[in-house]
């Protein structure tokens, strides 16, 4: 079972988004599949507090800020 | 002025509107210049100070960034990217009679119609401007981030345009999964990558970890910005959210003003799908100017259910508004319990969202609403079946926003004039209508069975 995925604009499965941010779910893997099966139950057994709250409860940053943040990370790689 | 209907008819119903290209916009327009209230300018995470232009100067050109910041009310278009963008604007401003007439309803519905750009949606209209910019200042590759391939193909041809060479950081998913965009890219003379990849640190890290993994978007930025960042005749480029790219598109907006004023009509409501906002924005920022003028109109965000960003705003608050002179409001739920109470609206964000059009939803002056999938697939479908386009899944939303305003106002008696963005078409997302055809995309309760067999694909994936 496949279902279109906001982001990318395509068709994934809920594997894809159980670990879409590497070793944490897509945030809104429970927005997105919710209407299929109780998605929220099977995360909540999944995830321990801290990483259900890295997950989920994180302050979302402006698109900007990320930039940034990704610029300085890439500073400090070699320059060609 | 030549009249057209669905059967090619020269009679008196006129379907399309066109522009000469002599009559095409030769200014952007900058919304920023008439807010209402100012916007906060983002802070930099590490010195706490107002995000300034050196801080993105790794990542993008002066010029760009002047207008970024730029507070200029109208922002002259260059005339090299007039003659690129000439080759498919002004586009169409289409009637769509055919459709009015299965909703039976009391609208006049109009629609832009972008899917008429060559890899077939409204992103070219900065893909263009941003390789234009880049060119000038004397950059010679661009890099970015893609999803299903959508900005990719806009990024690719731009910068076949300018001589520019490209490459773009594909979601290996995606890349593996969307044949057709990723070869319009090769097409277009782009370096298309599947992410991640081994050309960076970011890639190479999770290749390390995670070697069959699929990717993500955040994943590809990472890299398209490392790529860029690291090499000093490269730049980053990004298809949406941003005030720039917002700017680029108003271009949709201003010709359909002209249109529509050709034939002596007005719009009460504006809508477009909204992901990043640059297809809404580009259509509404124009008209957001006429109703901070005193114009009587709606203006209507719409996003899918299942990636709610303005209209529940999940997880997305922040308190970057310290003055906290707004009331608090209550935070909608996705799910009982795992959603802070209250949140600041006056600091109140949109993760993913333009920060103008947050401003602007925060000041209520423009709306937002969420459909499910299902419901903008229905109106899809009807669309193709009676205006014969075939929609982009996105701009489904749209068209499922107009069905709902035309049942409103049918059942209000009243007579609407509606304008939306049809952000482009279909034709390479035919899958996704195989899988609403094939019921597969149905709102249901899983059965139990199904429930295990989808869990039970992803055993063995590393546990958290």
């Amino acid at each position: 079972m496949e279902i279109r995925c906001p982001k990318l604009g395509g068709q994934v499965t809920f594997a894809y988004c159980l670990k879409e941010a590497g070793e944490l779910p897509c945030s809104r893997i429970i927005n997105c599949w919710q209407s299929y099966f109780p998605v929220e139950k099977y995360i909540r057994k999944r995830l321990t507090p801290a990483e259900w709250k890295r997950c989920f409860n994180q302050t979302p940053k402006e698109k900007i800020l990320t930039l940034i943040e990704l610029i300085e990370a890439a500073k400090n790689k070699p320059v060609k | 002025m030549v009249f057209f209907n669905w059967k090619g008819e020269n009679n008196m119903k006129q379907t399309k509107v066109f522009l000469n290209e002599s009559e095409m916009p030769r200014q952007w327009y900058n919304i920023v210049a008439d807010l209402p209230t100012p916007m906060s300018p983002p802070l930099h995470p590490g010195t706490g100070q107002p995000v300034g232009p050196d801080d993105l100067a790794p990542v993008f050109p002066m010029n760009l960034i002047e207008q970024e910041v730029s507070t200029e009310r109208w922002i002259d278009i260059p005339e090299p990217v007039l003659d690129k963008l000439c080759l498919w604007r002004p586009s169409p401003l289409y009637r769509a009679r055919n459709f009015e007439k299965l909703l039976d309803a009391p609208v006049k519905i109009y629609y832009k119609n972008e899917g008429v750009s060559p890899p077939g949606s409204h992103k070219p209209n900065t893909a263009v401007a941003q390789a234009y910019y880049n060119k000038v200042f004397g950059i010679k590759r661009l890099s970015t981030e893609t999803g299903a391939g959508q900005w990719g193909s806009a990024l690719s041809m731009a910068c076949q345009m300018f001589g520019l060479e490209c490459r773009v950081f594909m979601v290996k998913i995606s890349y593996e999964q969307k044949p057709y965009r990723r070869l319009m890219m090769m097409t277009w003379g782009a370096d298309c990558i599947p992410s991640p990849s081994n050309l960076t640190q970011a890639g190479r890290k999770i290749l390390d970890e995670y070697p069959d993994s699929p990717g993500s978007l955040g994943m590809a930025i990472s890299e398209a910005i490392e790529d860029a960042v690291g090499d000093k005749d490269a730049r980053y480029s990004l298809g949406s959210v941003l005030n720039h790219v917002l700017l680029h598109q108003t271009i949709i907006g201003l010709e359909a003003q002209k249109q529509l004023e050709k034939i002596g009509d007005y719009p009460d409501i504006v809508m477009g799908c909204a992901g990043g906002g640059s297809n809404f924005a580009g259509l509404c920022l124009p008209f957001v100017r006429d109703k901070i003028h005193g114009k009587q109109i709606s203006i209507v965000a719409v996003e899918p259910t299942s990636c709610p960003t303005m209209t529940r705003g999940p997880f997305a608050y922040d308190f970057g508004d310290t003055a906290m002179t707004t009331p608090l409001l209550p935070m909608h739920t996705l799910g009982h319990g795992f959603v802070p109470a209250p949140i600041h609206a006056g600091g109140l964000r949109y993760h993913g969202m333009a920060p103008i059009l947050s401003h602007l939803l925060k000041e209520q002056i423009i709306e937002a609403r969420a459909l499910d999938q299902i419901e903008t697939f229905t109106a899809g479908i009807n669309w193709a079946r009676t205006e014969g386009f075939i929609p982009a899944p996105e701009t489904n939303h749209a068209i499922a926003a107009v069905v709902q305003e035309a049942q409103k106002a049918k059942e209000e008696g009243k007579e609407k004039t509606i304008l939306f963005n049809w952000s482009g078409h279909g034709l390479v997302d035919l899958a996704a209508y195989d899988a609403f055809l094939s019921g597969k995309l149905k709102t249901y309760d899983l059965p139990e069975e199904e429930l295990q067999k989808a869990l039970k694909s992803i055993e063995g994936f590393p546990k958290p």
